[in-house]
């Protein structure tokens, strides 16, 4: 009876104990599930450091840029030693993503974050991101270039700092050896241009097999179209900001681009690929590709490519009478409202954007510097010298226009695909069409002024 | 009573799970659906019904929903007549390491990432210069094409990844369940005369009703939430959005345009269709039998 008593009770207890058990076991999980690791992280970080103020550098993953914002920050520490900055990388497939969660974080995330200029703006038209200190905003109005600061002002007051002037318009990589096969001269007028383009070229179906003046990517077409429309003394923003590129310059502008595609100079293969003309230049695939000078890394860094020997960066020729072209905002550092160090991390964007250390950075990173002070600085003049004559044409820059830079070349490029492959294109009617869509849908979200 | 206990507290921690990872933010979805909403802004302005009024006038939209539909039925279908027939052909050739061997191979696919294979179909496939599907036409003297300015052709590139890159888990599903139909009644059926072909559609195909219904729903459930293989072949959704299905508008408009409220519109949108489907399907292939 006794010994069935026990038995029993055992029996019972075992059941309860399993039920414990699962029951720690499921909400243990289910802790750890949401719990976050951000904060003991912080603290280990904190003791690690004693009584120094860690700042938080996210950037994306390129080799060359992280070895320069790594060195930047060293710098920065050595001359203010109650800082520890820590530069923390991420693929950009997924960085966008990141920002954005940190962003919402509460307990704060990264104290700065460098991001590109179109990327950012969702964040600008947000109340996410800490505005700029007077005095760099006024060192802002004073010396960066037009183009380069249009994203980051929304209402009057900026919220972000350029790192760099982005241009993809103005020059192109050209492959020296074939052009020395070729027998032929670098191209000096947009006749000269064009004539060597459709002499080289050669199209197999919708496959280039030999691409003469590649300017049909992502990037480059609307970059060429738009410089093309002002370079004939034309605009596309009309006075009540929306966009308009049905106009005469606009039409002959497109026209001459679908008729590189319609010639054969060029195939459609990149724009909808989502690659860069650039590298059929690199891969012997093509004469000349326009693009930004950033690409001269992509070249000597990815491609192994020599300099000098195997291709040259050199001036696209102009198009129409007087030069002019657009910019969209590039790189740039940003504050998140949530950094748990505000004022250290302007402290540091200050320190970061100081010509005398950027120049370090632009230099390093193979980008044009964003200060008017800066076009004539020595160190950069010597260190640049093949493409000095970009910084020339640097000052007739214009920023792009209040408009999602991505968005508006995703309708733009989807129109030019339309009409190349339509048998009786209506260049007028597409033009406006694809103007009130993104006058309709591609705006920023908040005004300048 | 005790038992009551037991049964309780290994439930709810189940349920807890459940309602916080699936049911707490679905309800939280539709929230999202009547805001003009970014996480972003410390206020967001409240529109009621205003993002599904916009459902209804928007073009991509309908577009996505009828490619969604166009992709899941082909997709579903093929997928289905294919893997039947795999998992017939394997059932009876007779060597059982054989039988493992081929299901191994077909189940391959299904392990690897949807991204990393989409990705090999787009870049050594369906690539316009040197792809897999060029060359072949190459050897028919036709010009390579570029598939990606195509709007049919592209689709059914996508859809024929997504048989080659799925069919493998169907073809076990269905060869377990074959090989659980008792011998007797084919047995019976081939006394009675019944070739091979009229066995398998007339006595075992009935006989196989659940698996039948299970795998129907459960593809068709998890087709119309493909989403992989769309963002890595046309991120954009292609020529004139003729690829474009409900999950990509939704990340598309989440994650590129930043409107959430709208993608949650979107998503309520899809969830609603996948419901209703769902039970139509199941009300279709309701099977009340037994083998005994």
């Amino acid at each position: 009876m006794i010994r069935s008593f026990w038995m029993n009770h055992i029996r019972v207890m075992k059941k309860r104990l399993l039920s414990i058990l699962l029951c720690s076991a499921m909400v243990a999980s289910l802790a750890v599930g949401c719990g976050s690791s951000g904060g003991s992280d912080t603290e280990e970080a904190e003791e690690s450091s004693g009584e120094k103020t860690t700042l938080t550098f996210w950037c994306h993953e390129n080799e060359p840029w992280i070895k320069s914002y790594e060195a930047m920050a060293e710098k920065f520490e050595a001359e203010n030693p109650e800082y520890d900055v820590v530069v923390e990388s991420y693929p950009m497939s997924v960085y966008m993503d990141k920002i954005q969660t940190a962003l919402t974080d509460e307990n704060g995330g990264p104290d700065i974050i460098a991001l590109w200029g179109g990327m950012a703006a969702p964040f600008i038209a947000s109340d996410a991101l800490s505005a700029v200190p007077d005095d760099l905003a006024a060192d802002m109005d004073e010396d960066f270039m037009e183009p380069t600061v249009g994203i980051y002002k929304k209402n009057g007051t900026y919220y972000g700092v350029p790192m760099e002037y982005n241009l993809e318009y103005g020059g192109m990589v050209v492959n020296k050896k074939l052009f020395e096969e070729a027998g032929l001269e670098y191209p000096q007028t947009w006749e000269e241009l064009r004539a060597v383009s459709k002499q080289v070229a050669k199209v197999n179906g919708d496959v280039i097999e030999m691409g003469g003046f590649e300017c049909i990517d992502g990037d480059a077409l609307i970059n060429n179209f738009l410089a093309m429309i002002l370079q004939q003394g034309g605009n596309y923003i009309e006075e009540d900001g929306s966009v308009n590129f049905a106009t005469e310059e606009g039409i002959t502008a497109l026209n001459e681009l679908l008729s590189i595609v319609k010639d054969g100079e060029c195939t459609l293969e990149n724009l909808s690929a989502g690659e860069y003309c650039y590298n059929d230049v690199y891969q012997d695939k093509a004469f000349m590709s326009s693009v930004g000078t950033w690409a001269i890394g992509e070249g000597t860094d990815s491609y192994e490519l020599t300099y000098g020997e195997d291709f040259e960066y050199v001036p696209v020729p102009q198009y129409g009478d007087e030069m002019a072209f657009t910019s969209e905002s590039g790189w740039g550092l940003i504050v998140p409202a949530n950094s748990a160090n505000v004022d250290a991390a302007w402290d540091y964007v200050r320190f970061f954007t100081d010509p005398e250390n950027l120049v370090e950075h632009n230099i390093a990173c193979n980008q044009l510097p964003p200060r008017k002070s800066m076009l004539d600085n020595e160190e950069y003049l010597e260190a640049m010298s093949n493409i000095d004559f970009i910084l020339d044409i640097l000052p007739y820059g214009k920023w792009r226009g209040p408009y999602k830079a991505s968005d508006m070349g995703s309708l733009f490029n989807q129109m030019f695909i339309e009409l190349c492959q339509s048998e009786n294109p209506d260049v007028e009617a597409s033009l406006a069409d694809v103007s009130q869509q993104i006058t309709e849908q591609c705006s920023l979200g908040y005004t300048q002024d | 009573m005790k038992n009551n206990r037991f049964t309780a507290a290994v439930l709810i921690p189940g349920f807890l799970f459940m309602f916080i990872f699936a049911v707490f933010p679905v309800i939280y979805g539709i929230g999202i659906s009547l805001f003009d909403y970014n996480p972003l802004n410390i206020q967001n302005t409240f529109l009621g019904l205003e993002n599904y009024r916009r459902l209804i006038h928007d073009e991509v939209f309908w577009k996505a929903v009828k490619n969604t539909f166009f992709f899941c039925i082909v997709a579903v279908t093929g997928n289905i007549v294919i893997t039947l027939f795999l998992a017939k052909i394997i059932s009876v050739i007779p060597s059982e390491k054989l039988r493992t061997a081929f299901r191994t191979i077909l189940f391959i696919p299904c392990i690897a990432p949807a991204v990393g294979t989409s990705m090999i179909w787009k870049y050594g496939i369906a690539a316009t210069d040197g792809g897999l599907l060029n060359r072949f036409l190459g050897l028919f003297g036709m010009a390579p094409k570029n598939w990606f300015l195509t709007t049919m052709p592209m689709m059914i590139i996508i859809i024929v990844y997504t048989l080659w890159s799925d069919i493998g888990y169907n073809v076990v599903l269905f060869t377990a369940a074959i090989e659980g139909v008792p011998k007797e009644f084919e047995e019976a059926a081939l006394i009675d005369g019944a070739g091979p072909v009229t066995c398998f559609l007339k006595i075992k195909l009935p006989l196989m009703g659940r698996t039948f219904a299970f795998v129907s729903i459960m593809t068709m459930a998890n087709y119309f939430q493909m989403f992989a293989q769309f963002r890595v072949f046309a991120a954009s959704g292609g020529k004139d959005n003729s690829v474009m299905v409900l999950t990509n508008y939704i990340y598309k408009t989440s994650f590129s345009s930043y409107d959430m409220g709208y993608a949650s519109a979107i998503a309520a949108a899809l969830f609603v269709i996948v419901f209703v489907v769902a039970m139509i399907q199941n009300r279709m292939m309701r099977s009340d039998w037994s083998y005994e």
